[in-house]
């Protein structure tokens, strides 16, 4: 049985537009903010993302699990960086130190010790902004993309039959898999087996993921044959495929294309001349005492 | 099969043209211009995967192994949608699976392995890049598409094992190769044994990749590759695992090392840093789950095979 991801149809922003012309916009606007770690240009990449989140039409009780997890996430790694230094390192090769914080205590003669930089903190935000933007655009794909246009969607965008509906299963597959792996978890608890807490060495541990692992594989592979029955019984990839609905690209998305490719060669070309790189503001310094 | 040729080469100029005009326009700005192509580089090293991709089904295409028919289809979804789940369940937060003397478990690579040694390289390179692709897009952290090239070459070298009829041929070149390939990852080890483990992290420690690297991470490679030797020979009668594990051994060196070796023009690492902070933490333990679930799987399957008759 498949399990859906929870789309339905919204006045939205991102609905109004063809899913080809959103998919190339989203593709474009993950490669601009792969080029820059200086804030000045992932704020309007940020906008745009808050934007979208803003006019999905998606309500806060139905997306809650996936903003909690993920702004959990960004927020961890953000956090992370900025307390060890680690991650930042390649971005800048001097740190102008604006307090540093030693622990009242040791730790067997180790004392907890942060260093706040400028440069660290301004890479924390920077990195915090910059998997935001990512992150949101890329959890509202699934609320606002009919899965029924997947494999035409993957098709129009220039990917072969094959492939196309290919990535189209997968992305059915996907939530089916995380229900299945729920229900074997489930399963193996029910039988005593211990999952809360993996024990023992690094082979125990392994061996102990097996009675998860397997009978998920096992069985999605088993229940396939369903699938290929019934694709073959439709003569799949015997010729050129014909899909149900159609696409048809309307002025709006022809301008969001337009927008989109125009956004990500204006970030690759700025970033080639070396615009971008992480920016330290001169206040920031001089606060510093640098 | 000529427009699509004549779209290709379009891309290709333009792509050229694209550059040569930032060096002309760059250059008319600012005269000393230097082109700072760090960020760019990994959409390049995506290319470059892809490149070599492309040259393999090329000199091999007439094997027929790279066939893709209905089945195909179907596994590469289940395997790519498999992989995504995995990572995004035993490498993400939800069900944090310990790291063990800074040794990070990441036991979902044992799909691609699998799904590739089973159902052949088109299916294995599907699977692991696509897979890889969608897990990072659970987490929100698709930043690293190289990396999910490298993922996809593991599963697509596991696949390469249908390219030899004769099985026991196939691994003894396989085990030959890795040898030579594990051997010149410890000595890289042994010659840098001060670096730090660029694949850890603890947050209880607040440590985070500045740890210098454990010698069991750095003696992983070892730990694997002699696990996977016991299972080759206590297997040696099941040729099916025997090939799995080796296959699967060869197709993890060279698709991290693919991955791991890009980092070094991405992010500016040297040969050291990459092969003992990235290579060996990451592709050692990799090795661990080739070993141990890989023979589950295959043997798992094969049962199914057997009650179903395909």
């Amino acid at each position: 049985m498949l399990v859906a991801w929870r789309y339905r149809p919204r006045r939205s922003l991102i609905q109004r537009f063809d899913p080809r012309a959103w998919i190339i916009f989203f593709l474009c606007f993950m490669a601009s903010s792969l080029m820059f770690w200086d804030l000045r240009f992932l704020l309007p990449l940020f906008v745009i993302a808050l934007v979208t989140i803003f006019t999905s039409g998606i309500t806060w009780h139905e997306s809650r699990r996936a903003w909690l997890f993920i702004g959990a996430f960004v927020i961890f790694f953000s956090v992370l960086t900025f307390l060890t230094g680690r991650g930042g390192m390649e971005h800048y090769t001097e740190e102008h130190v604006i307090r540093t914080l030693s622990a009242p205590f040791t730790i067997v003669g180790w004392r907890p010790t942060i260093r706040i930089t400028v440069e660290r903190t301004m890479f924390a935000i920077s990195q915090l902004v910059r998997v935001f933007s990512v992150a949101s655009m890329t959890i509202l794909i699934p609320y606002s993309l009919n899965p029924i246009q997947y494999g035409i969607t993957f098709r129009g965008l220039g990917l072969p039959d094959k492939i196309a509906y290919a990535m189209e299963l997968t992305m059915r597959f996907i939530p089916t898999y995380a229900r299945d792996f729920q229900l074997t978890m489930d399963a193996q608890r029910a039988r005593g087996y211990e999952l809360d807490k993996l024990q023992g060495g690094l082979f125990a541990q392994v061996r102990k993921l097996a009675p998860l692992i397997v009978p998920v594989t096992i069985h999605a592979i088993a229940a396939s044959e369903d699938i290929i029955d019934a694709m073959d019984l439709r003569a799949f990839g015997v010729q050129p495929r014909t899909w149900l609905q159609e696409l048809h690209y309307r002025w709006r998305d022809r301008v969001l294309i337009v927008f989109a490719v125009a956004l990500a060669v204006a970030s690759v070309a700025l970033s080639l001349v070396g615009f971008g790189r992480l920016w330290v503001p001169a206040w920031a310094l001089a606060w510093a005492g640098g | 099969m000529d427009r699509r040729l004549i779209s290709v080469l379009g891309a290709l100029v333009a792509v050229l043209v694209f550059f040569l005009l930032i060096v002309w326009i760059g250059g008319l700005i600012n005269e000393d211009l230097k082109l700072d192509e760090t960020a760019l580089l990994r959409f390049v090293f995506v290319g470059i995967g892809l490149l070599i991709v492309f040259v393999v089904y090329w000199a091999t295409r007439s094997s027929g192994v790279w066939e893709v028919g209905t089945r195909e289809v179907v596994y590469m979804a289940i395997g790519a949608a498999l992989y995504a789940v995995f990572s995004y369940l035993f490498n993400g937060t939800v069900f944090a699976v310990p790291s063990v003397s800074q040794v990070a478990l990441r036991p979902a690579i044992a799909i691609p392995m699998f799904f590739g040694y089973a159902f052949g390289p088109a299916v294995g390179f599907f699977t692991g890049a696509v897979g890889n692709m969608f897990g990072d897009a659970l987490t929100g952290f698709g930043l690293s598409p190289q990396w999910s090239v490298g993922n996809g070459l593991v599963g697509m070298i596991a696949g390469m094992a249908l390219l030899f009829p004769d099985k026991k041929k196939g691994i003894n070149v396989v085990l030959i190769l890795s040898t030579v390939l594990a051997v010149i990852g410890v000595i890289f080890y042994a010659l840098n044994t001060e670096l730090a483990n660029m694949m850890f992290f603890d947050a209880e420690a607040g440590i985070f990749g500045d740890a210098q690297i454990s010698w069991v991470a750095g003696l992983s490679v070892v730990i694997g590759f002699v696990l996977v030797l016991i299972v080759r020979f206590a297997f040696g009668q099941n040729i099916d695992v025997a090939s799995a594990v080796t296959w699967s051994m060869l197709g993890n060196f060279l698709g991290i090392g693919f991955a791991a070796i890009s980092d070094i023009w991405i992010n500016g690492f040297s040969l050291s840093v990459a092969m003992v902070g990235e290579f060996l933490p990451a592709a050692g333990p990799n090795l661990i789950f080739a070993a141990i679930l890989v023979p589950l799987l295959v043997g798992a399957y094969a049962a199914v095979q057997r009650q179903t008759g395909r």
